[in-house]
């Protein structure tokens, strides 16, 4: 009992603690200091869970490869990549200790010329992913099927041609539009979903801290 | 099978060669497409014009190098519009991955190598602004919106050391700026969610100026915070690049050479999304004449 | 029942002076500040205390055994329609909780509605697989599923490897995650959390496999996104409310109707702001909301 009584009690303490100094003062600006220790142990906390992450990675692609699992070899390539990146991420880091000088930056060097040669171009590639998939994704749901997907179909309309300068030579009255459903229709649609969300995670924050949501804790109501 | 069969059709493979092609050719043979300012951009180089000489900038690199065509220029035209007008610049990273690459190299972009633990402070493109005086890097914090909230205690814990772990107070200008109130404005060169903290804290709660510059896909939402009045000026995406590099380009020619000088700036990617936007919105209206033609086929059918 | 006793309110008046002294004991300046409210905060408090007073009372009244009523929402709906569908073809179903770290409420949502999910497939038999970027959240995100299968009382199906860890890099996750819904075709996507720049990827490739999609998220720039991809979208607060939606346990659609109420009242507040300005030129309404955030 006790064992699932504490995990909710101690996410009641942690986040009852920025409310509080949010809202008060307290002598010495003590709420402040507590408060500021443990986002500081927030960021630590995370640091050691990314070791969780790492362990996780090692045993599932190891068992995939002693499996002999499809794509076991992708597996390899995996661990390779990431034993290489982290050698020379720690080279870099030993390398200002006393005795481990005879590293040189030769850590620094690998993980840089990793980073800009490798990890760079294939980051940019994925993003520029997007530019492709927006083009299908809008060819296919742009589609006047009804009224409102009409209504879509001519903001969107407005809002591409608007910004496209040839187009604006054309029709100059086009940007003014643009900038009026960015401002006006499309601002207030977003407000009224920030205002909704920003209520909706108050409360689901109210409900965590009493105890009353804790399925994300692995845990059935009543417990 | 006839044309508006295979539009109606369409396998989504073809779309994504067209998109590839229009993309490439642009980069090759620029086409220099007009720019026209928007207000959100406009108020960014007028509030930098405003500025009195020696006030401080702070530069926030807040995303990595996936959106680094999209976020660069936006630095870098901040970063030599500031030093065109003797300002001085504190940038620091909070974007976990790249973060601090993409400042280490956007900032020598711009004012040429630097080596401070070896001496060489000076910039080579900006002569006479110096390293440490005129310009510090602080490096990487984690902790995103934690850290933020320390800056506003005391920027020197949570960066004792800049990017070359020389203590910040040995430099006279990381010296001097200890808190927000110590910056006329933030300037957050933001992907996802970053550049939100900047606006509805270190703006809402500890009332420091901010202005974003953030990628195409967020610039609705941050539209929203722009009209809120929590961000004194937006750079949406490449085109708010553009128009910002413009502007600078147009009345500092020292920015002008030294920004065509690079193979990719921000007039060059406004080339490219134009002619994507335009194969894009063709593609839309065929699709819709061919829809519509379909449904009167079937309604006739029947 | 909650850990929480009926009168929470109390419990919270009780914790907050041990809290207090606790932090104060921690404080290391010299300099006496005393204790008292920030000033720029005052409207804040009052806004917080509405707010929580509100949500508690509902949930007393919940309690009572009122009966609430909560709207249809699709996307829940359709959840084990879905996970049906996975069960008739035989594949897997696949279950993104965002990029968010386990911090975010968001991403507390989704940790939730993966819950119902993994049971529902722990019922049925159905794969699951549960790929994580944070390492908090995947931390999380195990136990959630692990439980899920006590639970259903098929902890024999529950292996580790089912909630498997990738990266740290967002796009590098996107790539795996776009990689296994190409490769291994999962018949239903759930994209519930925290989601950005990925969110279209994600989708699109979803998509592209013809599996059934619900996705779910506060980032409202993903939104139109996931609408143009995906089967069913939860928007913003239904994510939030999707916990309580789902259990309809009394005491958490009590929390939904006080959010709903507070959110009435911020609707009126916004009416009467612009009815005021655009009769007496005064904002006055504009300026006591700006107090309460410190401007």
């Amino acid at each position: 009992m006790l064992k699932k009584k504490i995990p909710v009690l101690l996410c009641f303490l942690a986040g009852l603690l920025p409310i509080i100094s949010f809202f008060f003062t307290s002598p010495g600006d003590g709420l402040r200091e507590a408060n500021d220790t443990l986002e500081q142990w927030l960021v630590v906390v995370s640091g050691f869970a990314l070791l969780l992450g790492v362990i996780s990675v090692f045993q599932v692609n190891l068992r995939k490869i002693s499996n002999r699992s499809k794509g076991w070899v992708n597996a390899i390539y995996l661990l390779a990549s990431l034993v290489i990146m982290g050698a020379f991420g720690l080279m870099d880091a030993f390398s200002e200790m006393p005795g481990w000088g005879w590293v040189g930056t030769s850590g620094n060097t690998g993980f840089n010329w990793i980073f800009d040669a490798i990890f760079q171009p294939l980051q940019s590639t994925m993003f520029s992913l997007l530019a492709f998939y927006v083009a299908s994704a809008a060819f296919r749901a742009f589609r006047a099927r009804n009224l409102e997907a009409g209504l879509l179909l001519a903001a969107a309309m407005v809002v591409m041609l608007g910004i496209n300068p040839y187009v604006v030579k054309v029709l100059p009255f086009l940007p003014e539009w643009t900038r009026w459903i960015m401002n006006g229709p499309n601002a207030a649609a977003q407000r009224g979903i920030i205002i909704g969300a920003a209520l909706g995670a108050a409360s689901m924050t109210l409900r965590i801290l009493l105890g009353i949501e804790r399925s994300w804790l692995g845990l059935q109501e009543g417990e | 099978m006839n044309f508006m069969d295979w539009i109606t059709n369409l396998d989504r493979r073809w779309l994504y060669l067209l998109v590839g092609v229009f993309a490439i050719v642009p980069l090759i043979f620029p086409l220099g497409m007009p720019v026209n300012v928007s207000p959100a951009v406009q108020s960014l180089y007028d509030h930098v014009e405003g500025m009195n000489p020696g006030e401080i900038i702070m530069v926030s690199m807040d995303y990595g190098p996936s959106t680094g065509p999209e976020n660069d220029p936006m630095a870098c035209a901040l970063i030599r519009h500031a030093l065109s007008r003797d300002l001085r610049i504190v940038m620091l990273a909070l974007y976990p991955i790249g973060g601090v690459n993409e400042g280490i190299q956007e900032l020598q972009r711009c004012v040429g190598d630097l080596d401070p633990p070896n001496g060489v402070l000076e910039s080579t493109k900006f002569p006479g602004k110096i390293y440490g005086k005129d310009f510090v890097y602080l490096g990487y914090k984690d902790g995103g919106l934690a850290t933020m909230r320390q800056m506003n205690e005391n920027i020197h814990e949570v960066f004792p050391s800049d990017y070359w772990q020389t203590p910040v107070t040995e430099y006279e200008l990381s010296n001097e700026v200890q808190g927000y109130d110590d910056v006329n404005f933030a300037f957050s060169v933001a992907t996802g969610i970053i550049g939100e903290w900047w606006a509805n804290t270190v703006n809402a709660q500890f009332g420091l100026p901010v202005a974003v510059g953030c990628t195409a896909v967020s610039a609705p939402k941050y539209f929203a915070y722009y009209n809120a009045g929590q961000m004194f000026a937006l750079l949406g995406g490449l085109k708010g690049a553009a128009e910002y590099e413009r502007l600078v380009l147009d009345n500092y020619p020292q920015a002008k050479a030294d920004t065509e000088e690079q193979v990719f700036y921000a007039a060059k990617g406004w080339d490219v999304q134009s002619v994507v936007y335009s194969i894009i919105t063709i593609f839309i209206i065929l699709g819709n004449v061919a829809y519509l033609l379909e449904r009167r086929r079937t309604r006739m059918q029947l | 029942m909650s850990f929480i006793p009926r009168s929470a309110l109390s419990k919270v008046l009780v914790a907050a002076p041990f809290l207090l002294q606790a932090s104060s004991a921690l404080a290391q300046e010299e300099e006496v500040i005393g204790w008292g409210i920030v000033s720029d905060n005052v409207a804040a408090l009052i806004l917080f205390t509405l707010f929580s007073g509100v949500v508690l009372y509902q949930i007393g009244q919940a309690r009572r055994g009122k009966e609430l009523f909560i709207r249809r929402i699709a996307g829940l709906n359709a959840v084990e329609e879905a996970i049906g569908r996975s069960t008739e073809l035989g594949r897997k179903v696949m279950f993104v909780p965002g990029i968010g770290t386990v911090g975010e409420v968001e991403t507390l949502s989704a940790l939730s509605v993966l819950k119902h999910v993994a049971k529902h497939c722990a019922e049925y038999g159905t794969p699951l697989e549960v790929p994580n970027k944070d390492p908090l959240t995947y931390a999380a995100a195990r136990e959630a599923v692990k439980e899920a299968y006590l639970e259903a009382g098929r902890p024999d199906l529950f292996n580790e490897e089912m909630v498997p860890y990738l990266t740290y890099d967002q796009f590098a996750f996107t790539a795996q995650v776009t990689g296994k819904m190409v490769r291994e075709k999962p018949a239903a996507n759930f994209l519930i959390g925290s989601f950005f720049a990925e969110s279209l990827l994600l989708a699109e490739a979803g998509q592209s496999t013809g599996a059934i999609q619900i996705a779910g998220t506060a980032q409202v720039a993903q939104l139109p996104f996931f609408v143009t991809t995906c089967d069913y979208t939860l928007i913003g607060e239904e994510l939030y409310a999707a916990s309580a939606y789902l259990s309809k346990d009394p005491v958490m659609l009590g929390c939904i109707k006080g959010q709903d109420i507070v959110k009435a009242i911020v609707l009126l507040w916004i009416v009467i702001g612009i009815l005021v300005l655009s009769a007496t030129g005064s904002t006055i309404m504009q300026d006591l909301l700006n107090s309460s955030l410190g401007n």
